[in-house]
């Protein structure tokens, strides 16, 4: 059962539009995977569409656009919307099937490093990165602290951490005040936004430098 | 011509207080149902009236600026009039619905001004389109669902919005009948008349 969800606040600015793209598709994943989100956010769209619909008395004010409405009107065919086929791909032998939020945004093909593949998604967003990271059975992320944050969302799979192990649709947000050690039995597939460079924090971790721009 | 719109002008503003109008939410999603089924001018302008001074209201806050926000209000409004028919009463009011429609429009339009990119996610992030139920559907079954609404394009417009409103928006036909403001037999009878369509169109293999 998924035990990690994004927080409230998390899920509200979801709901507005407000995240960035990175965040909102991160949430938008953990959504399609959890039941109690999807009823959360049902709730907080009503919510927000009484706070942005309430009349006031100032609407009458505003005139009928009649040359908007003519445009608008002037083509009366529809958009049809379908269902795109899901996409997969295959890291080490293993073959995954993607979010659907994840079908039309494109990704790069895997870089790998030991037991780590990473695949960058194809979302400009400023200073956040969002990537697909695969850890092969038995691998782990060295010991690391970010100055920004870290968004981890188990997509299949497993791992663990000092703080539990973690299943399909948990979503973990950490900051510059955690340090963890995330490793897998069964190898798994993540999808992460990085807000900045990581730091290792070992000895030998230390000399892993590559490691902290791939996965960033 | 008659005109479409259903007030013409602005009200002076009579400085008094009236209570809050209860929202009309029955005329609103009766009005998406209508320019869903039969491209409703009357209706559409019903929804236009109703929602243009609040999503530029909306707007105004989001961007502040009015030219943005009368952007928002048409990019809005088109995706109501073009995507009506995927809005689904039972799956709550249609002011949700338009909500929805226009937070992704809004976010389409931040995302252009901050990363000057074309692309449009909001609909990746959050699909208007139902989700199939896991497990509940093949992808067959979605190809045959687009056929379907090819064949669906073929029949006479009465028709098709019966069609529509029964086995797309699942309502009773006793609803529909009030919807379309035609008698229940009628509903029955144009129904069975495209179904037989339907059926000769798509072979003998739909049994």
């Amino acid at each position: 059962m998924i035990k990690h969800h994004p927080s409230n606040e998390l899920l509200v600015q979801f709901s507005e539009g407000n995240l960035p793209a990175t965040l909102s598709v991160a949430v938008a994943i953990h959504v399609e995977m959890c039941p109690v989100c999807q009823k959360q956010l049902a709730t907080l769209e009503a919510k927000n569409a009484n706070t942005a619909f309430e009349d006031v008395v100032n609407d009458d004010d505003i005139c009928f656009d009649q040359l908007m409405f003519d445009n608008i009107t002037s083509d009366e065919s529809i958009d049809e919307v379908y269902d795109q086929p899901a996409i997969k791909v295959e890291v080490k032998g293993k073959e995954y099937t993607l979010p659907r939020a994840l079908t039309r945004i494109g990704h790069s093909s895997f870089m790998q490093i030991g037991k780590l593949a990473r695949s960058r998604i194809a979302l400009d967003d400023g200073a956040l990165r969002a990537s697909l990271l695969h850890i092969d059975a038995g691998g782990e992320i060295p010991d690391h602290t970010h100055t920004g944050f870290e968004l981890t969302l188990l997509l299949d799979g497993e791992f663990s951490d000092e703080d539990g192990s973690y299943v399909p649709g948990d979503f973990m947000m950490l900051d510059g005040r955690h340090n963890h050690t995330p490793k897998t039995t069964e190898g798994c597939l993540c999808f992460t936004v990085v807000s900045s460079a990581l730091h290792f924090n070992k000895g030998i971790s230390k000399l892993l430098n590559p490691i902290g721009n791939l996965i960033y | 011509m008659v005109s479409q719109q259903l007030q013409t002008g602005c009200k002076p503003k009579t400085g008094q207080f009236t209570a809050m109008p209860e929202t009309p939410s029955k005329e609103l999603a009766n009005s998406l149902f209508a320019v869903a089924t039969s491209r409703d001018k009357r209706a559409f302008a019903f929804l236009f009236q109703y929602f243009s001074p609040k999503i530029k209201r909306f707007g105004i806050k989001q961007f502040g600026s009015e030219a943005q926000a009368m952007e928002l209000v048409q990019e809005t409004l088109t995706s109501v009039w073009r995507k009506a028919h995927l809005y689904h009463p039972e799956k709550g009011a249609a002011t949700t619905w338009v909500y929805t429609v226009m937070r992704n429009a809004s976010f389409d339009m931040l995302r252009k001004m901050k990363s000057s990119k074309e692309e449009c996610i909001s609909e990746d992030i959050w699909p208007l389109i139902d989700e199939a139920e896991p497990g509940q559907h093949e992808f067959s079954d979605h190809l045959e669902d687009k056929q379907i609404k090819q064949y669906l394009d073929r029949l006479p417009q009465a028709q098709r919005e019966v069609v529509r409103g029964v086995y797309f928006q699942d309502m009773s036909q006793e609803q529909l009948a009030e919807h379309l403001n035609i008698p229940v037999g009628t509903v029955k009878s144009r129904l069975r008349l495209a179904l037989q369509k339907l059926r000769n169109e798509m072979g003998e293999q739909h049994d």
